[in-house]
């Protein structure tokens, strides 16, 4: 039950929403004891509130009568949006169950007049579409794609990837865990490939033009036709003709009969818009209803009631140009019907197959025929002004002006190192140091800027090699510090391949051999990675719920991720052994070759790359993260049994108190 | 078609690099070059940097270069020098520095420096004393006209402004190049169509980049405005290189990440010309050639609207992509665009760790259920 201060009629009072038996909305007055307003939710049939720029955070419920309610608690805003919230979902519920036996209740959400406060802003419209509305948009409610496994087990199908994923990751499942709740697991984190995988499946294919798709086959000597029945019923739908031609015929003539002779009667070239030559069969019994309209009386009206003049081409007959003495114009006249029959059946089957097709241009309640918009659409614009810009604008604030934006120098991170002189000081010292540079450039016209760079090349190793308080700016040493640093972060880069063009190119096995290990290796440690970084999702996901009903779950998480890094160590363990045996194997190459040259090649075994060190480091990051997840854990759960200690040491307390 | 009406149309194309802009950013905080004058006195850096530019220069006949001052309380152009609002005295000492005005630059407190101009030497290749002569003066002028005061009231230096500074010089730069779309220069019968029997080169567009050599911390502080210039560099493909001497690398490293840019902090400031002949000189043309140095872990956080702090996790406006360190904001209004603003559904829910005890008691409806969307994101932790 949600109870919250609320002024009603300007008196100060307790609104409440009663969840209890029948749903229902109270307010009773700070004075009283009884509700003085009691509204049951199906009786209500608007809600609306106070947009949230308002200054006043209220409500009004209609139902038999208007009721405004003003929030009056200092977490007015907030309690407005709990109260609207939770009523909105009351009432939809309501509805619901309403529509499913009665008939909706006419649409009275409709603000009328205005009513007596302008700044009442419709919340929602309530209408009895909402009902239908919603439960659509239930099929893609979170809970129940959590539930669908059918969809779940369709959109493995469909995504191989996927589907290698949610493998790897249930082998690897700790036992504790059961299907189901992995299940939820793994789809928590993937509601929304459910949410599209349910919407891709639920459209579904449109008509098409059955005629040019039923073809009779030639089977041993006799016509074969494989027609199922929704194509029979299809062109029946879009060939009334055909529907006439049956019902008159088919009593007398076989079924069979009737369809292999109609496929190879004049009857369907003409329907499909194919030329009928001399040459054609002769069918006396179907020939006759030749010149019969495909559309009878009874076909829908599908021509626009109204053509706009400047589509019209009929309409050029206005503007006769002959009655001028033009020579008729030839381009844009009306075609008579046997000049290009096939265009006017495609033409007419497309307008066929688009009446059944909601319009995706138009709004799905505008009314119907030319309304303004589309009367608006065949304007020619480019020839008006343009319109207004009805984009809303984003009032941004001077940030600087909401906080202080400067630092102060004694808050700033290097505030220790800088405290060390005054400003006074600083002045000195930069402009001493400044002023040696430009003493000496006015007096040698220019720096001279071999010197003050401090690269002496011919500076002996011995000067080097004497102590010096201060390293000499560009002195050898410093730069090859610098050549080396450079070196290697060139090496990174190379490394981590971070060109994504040659990052493609190289294969798993090109990337394995840079790190020095197996791609059999590699590939199962990328597994690793893969399944690891999923748990943690799961870990974050579920510890983060706050749902004390999925403690348990959390704990046994923690357990599979020390699993992980048990599987980390393996791997780092085999690709140690790994290492050791390619060493085996280079030494006693190297042994051979000493005895067959009678020549020692120089071998370091640190210099052979791989093994646990490799395998360790590309891992860190991920140690790092199950690490954090561990430690955040273990503190929360030491909190947590801090408290529920302290709580029932109280209990205890007020029992013993009794 | 040349036949018929008897005109020669060609375009001749350039085989040489394009021309090369770039800008450096140098930052002058006088703290920190005080802090580091034991190990890199300004002075040295300065001699560094210009022998780098001459490099710059060298490396390619059309080859320019900008260099921005970023001060303590102002961006100040150091080359070339700016003309327009700076009063300048008649003097008798000659144009030493064919167009650049250099000569006298007037003080804020009204007193004026004319700096003595150095003897042109005979022996040093002119564009490159014209640059030296110009960031010498201007930069001990700037740093004269800097009063304690100006040094007491801020740690840090304006590098947003220096930033915009040099994307705007960029920008200007690159139009004087190629007046004509740098697009159409690419489809040499555009070239054509306005042209009269002029055999014309086709235009190669300006590449730019922009160095910022930082040694100052607390940048975050002007987390939006160095944001929107990074975004902007990204735009137009302008790599923003970063050599750190010193201080906090939180937004500078995006910087470079975010513009493919090369970042370094050099770990022996002493062998500063090295750090940037290796890492620094190629310009975009030829780093497609190379692989140049990686800056590995960037921390790519965010810092909060509202304090300037750097967070891990932040709340974040659905209309104006303002970010938040706390989810109470004064009125659930966006304190830059005003929207409203719900963000006690993004807060994650405090970790419930003790299974519940089975007790009668009801659950309040709808209590959390504004927003059912609100997923707590997981977040990685950062390097460190
Ligand atoms: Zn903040
Ligand atoms: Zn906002």
């Amino acid at each position: 039950m949600v109870s919250v201060p609320a002024k009603f009629n300007k008196q100060d009072g307790m609104l409440k929403l009663v969840a209890e038996g029948a749903r229902s909305v109270t307010w009773t007055p700070v004075s009283g004891s009884s509700p003085q307003v009691n509204v049951r939710i199906p009786e209500i049939t608007n809600l609306q509130q106070t947009p949230a720029t308002a200054a006043k955070a209220s409500i009004r419920i209609t139902a038999k009568d208007n009721y405004t309610f003003t929030f009056s608690s200092g977490n007015a805003r907030e309690d407005q949006q709990l109260v609207t919230n939770t009523l909105r979902q009351w009432i939809e519920a309501a509805k619901a169950s309403q529509s499913a036996g009665s008939p909706a209740t006419p649409a009275a959400n409709l603000d009328k007049g205005g009513g007596q406060s302008g700044a009442m802003a419709m919340a929602r419209a309530i209408a009895g579409a909402a009902a239908t509305t919603r439960s659509e948009e239930d099929t893609y409610d979170d809970a129940k794609l959590l539930k669908d496994v059918e969809l779940q087990r369709s959109l493995l199908n469909s995504s191989p990837a996927l589907r290698q994923r949610f493998d790897q990751a249930l082998r690897d499942k700790p036992d504790t865990i059961t299907i189901a709740q992995f299940a939820t697991q793994f789809w928590g984190t993937r509601v929304h490939l459910l949410r599209s995988h349910a919407a891709e499946k639920a459209q579904g294919l449109g008509t098409y033009n059955v005629l040019s798709v039923v073809k009779p086959q030639h089977v041993d000597g006799s016509i074969k036709l494989n027609m199922t029945k929704e194509q029979i019923q299809l062109i029946f739908a879009q060939h009334p003709l055909v529907k006439r031609v049956y019902n008159e015929n088919v009593p007398q003539i076989k079924e069979g009969e009737f369809w292999s002779r109609f496929f190879y009667s004049r009857l369907i070239k003409k329907l499909r818009g194919e030329k009928i030559t001399d040459t054609d069969n002769l069918d006396p019994k179907l020939d006759k209803y030749l010149d019969f309209d495909d559309d009878d009386g009874q076909a829908r009206q599908l021509t626009m009631p109204t053509v706009p003049r400047i589509i019209d081409i009929a309409g050029n007959e206005q503007n006769h140009s002959q009655k001028q003495g033009n020579r008729p114009d030839w381009t844009m006249q009306p075609n008579s019907y046997d000049k290009v029959p096939i265009l006017r059946t495609l033409n007419r089957m497309s307008e066929k197959m688009m009446a059944d097709v909601p319009p995706s241009d138009a709004h799905q309640h505008a009314p119907a025929g030319m309304d303004e918009e589309t009367y608006k659409e065949l304007q020619l614009r480019d020839l008006q002004r343009s319109e207004e810009d009805n984009r809303v604008v984003l009032k941004i604030k001077d940030q600087s002006q909401l906080f202080a934006a400067g630092q102060g120098l004694h808050t700033s991170s290097s505030a220790a190192a800088y405290a060390k002189r005054t400003p006074a000081e600083v002045l000195s010292t930069i402009n001493h140091d400044m002023g040696k540079i430009m003493s000496a450039r006015s007096k040698a016209g220019g720096v001279n800027l071999e010197t003050v760079i401090g690269v002496e090349d011919d500076s002996s190793s011995e000067d080097e090699a004497k102590p010096r308080k201060v390293v000499r700016i560009g002195a050898r040493s410093t730069r090859s510090a610098a050549t080396s640093q450079i070196i290697k972060a060139i090496k990174q880069r190379h490394l981590h391949n971070d060109d994504h063009l040659a990052f493609h190119a190289a294969g798993s096995g090109e990337q394995a051999a840079k790190y020095g290990l197996s791609q059999e290796l590699f590939d199962s440690l990328a597994m690793t990675h893969n399944t690891t970084v999923e748990f943690l999702h799961y870990f974050w996901s579920v510890y983060l719920s706050g749902d004390p009903d999925r403690a348990g779950e959390v704990g046994r998480l923690i357990e599979t991720l020390d699993k992980s890094l048990d599987r980390i160590k393996a791997i780092a363990d085999s690709a140690e052994s790994e290492r050791s045996a390619k060493i085996d194997l280079l030494m006693k190459e190297n042994e051979a070759y000493a005895k067959r040259t009678g020549k020692r090649r120089r071998f370091d075994p640190t210099k052979v790359e791989g093994g646990a060190q490799a395998v360790n480091k590309m891992v860190g990051p991920l140690k790092r993260a199950i690490r954090s997840a561990k430690d955040q854990f273990e503190k929360s759960l030491h909190e947590a049994m801090a408290q529920t200690a302290a709580l029932t040491s109280r209990t205890s307390e007020v029992v013993s108190n009794h | 078609m040349n036949a018929i009406d008897g005109t020669v149309r060609q375009v001749k194309t350039d085989d040489t690099p394009p021309p090369s802009l770039l800008a450096i950013v140098l930052d002058t905080n006088p703290h920190a070059w005080a802090h580091l004058s034991s190990t890199l006195p300004l002075s040295s850096a300065i001699a560094n940097l210009l022998v780098f530019i001459n490099a710059h220069l060298a490396s390619g006949n059309a080859n320019e270069v900008a260099v921005i001052a970023s001060h303590s309380r102002r961006a100040q152009w150091l080359y070339p020098t700016p003309k327009g609002p700076i009063s300048h005295h008649p003097s008798s000492n000659g144009d030493a520095n064919g167009d650049i005005e250099m000569n006298g630059v007037s003080h804020p407190n009204g007193s004026t420096t004319t700096t003595t101009p150095a003897k042109e030497n005979a022996n040093k290749y002119r564009p490159f004393s014209t640059v030296e002569n110009a960031i010498l003066s201007n930069l001990s002028n700037l740093l004269s006209s800097t009063t304690e005061s100006d040094l007491a009231s801020t740690p840090t230096t304006l590098i947003g402004g220096a930033l915009s500074l040099a994307l705007t010089h960029i920008a200007k730069s690159t139009l004087l190049h190629s007046p004509v779309d740098p697009l159409a220069s690419d489809n040499p019968l555009s070239a054509l169509a306005d042209s009269e029997s002029v055999a014309r080169t086709q235009r190669i567009p300006l590449t730019s980049r922009i160095l910022i050599i930082s040694v100052s911390g607390d940048l975050a502080n002007q987390y939006i405005p160095v944001m929107n210039s990074i975004f902007a560099a990204q735009r137009k493909r302008i790599p923003i290189d970063i050599l750190k001497l010193a201080g906090d690398t939180v937004l500078l490293q995006q910087a470079s990440d975010a513009t493919g840019g090369v970042y370094m902090k050099p770990e022996r400031p002493e062998g500063l010309l090295q750090y940037l002949m290796m890492a620094f000189l190629p310009d975009a043309v030829a780093r497609r050639s190379l692989v140049m140095p990686s800056a590995g872990g960037v921390d790519f956080r965010a810092a909060c609207f509202c304090h300037r702090k750097v967070v891990d996790i932040g709340y974040v406006c659905s209309v104006c992509l303002s970010i938040f360190c706390e989810p109470n904001l004064p009125g659930n209004l966006c304190l830059t665009c005003g929207s409203y603003l719900s963000l006690r559904a993004a807060q994650t829910a405090t970790p419930a760790l003790v299974a519940r005890k089975k007790k009668k008691r009801k659950r309040v409806a709808g209590t959390d259920s504004a927003t059912p969307s609100g997923t707590p994101a997981a977040t990685t932790p950062m390097h460190p």
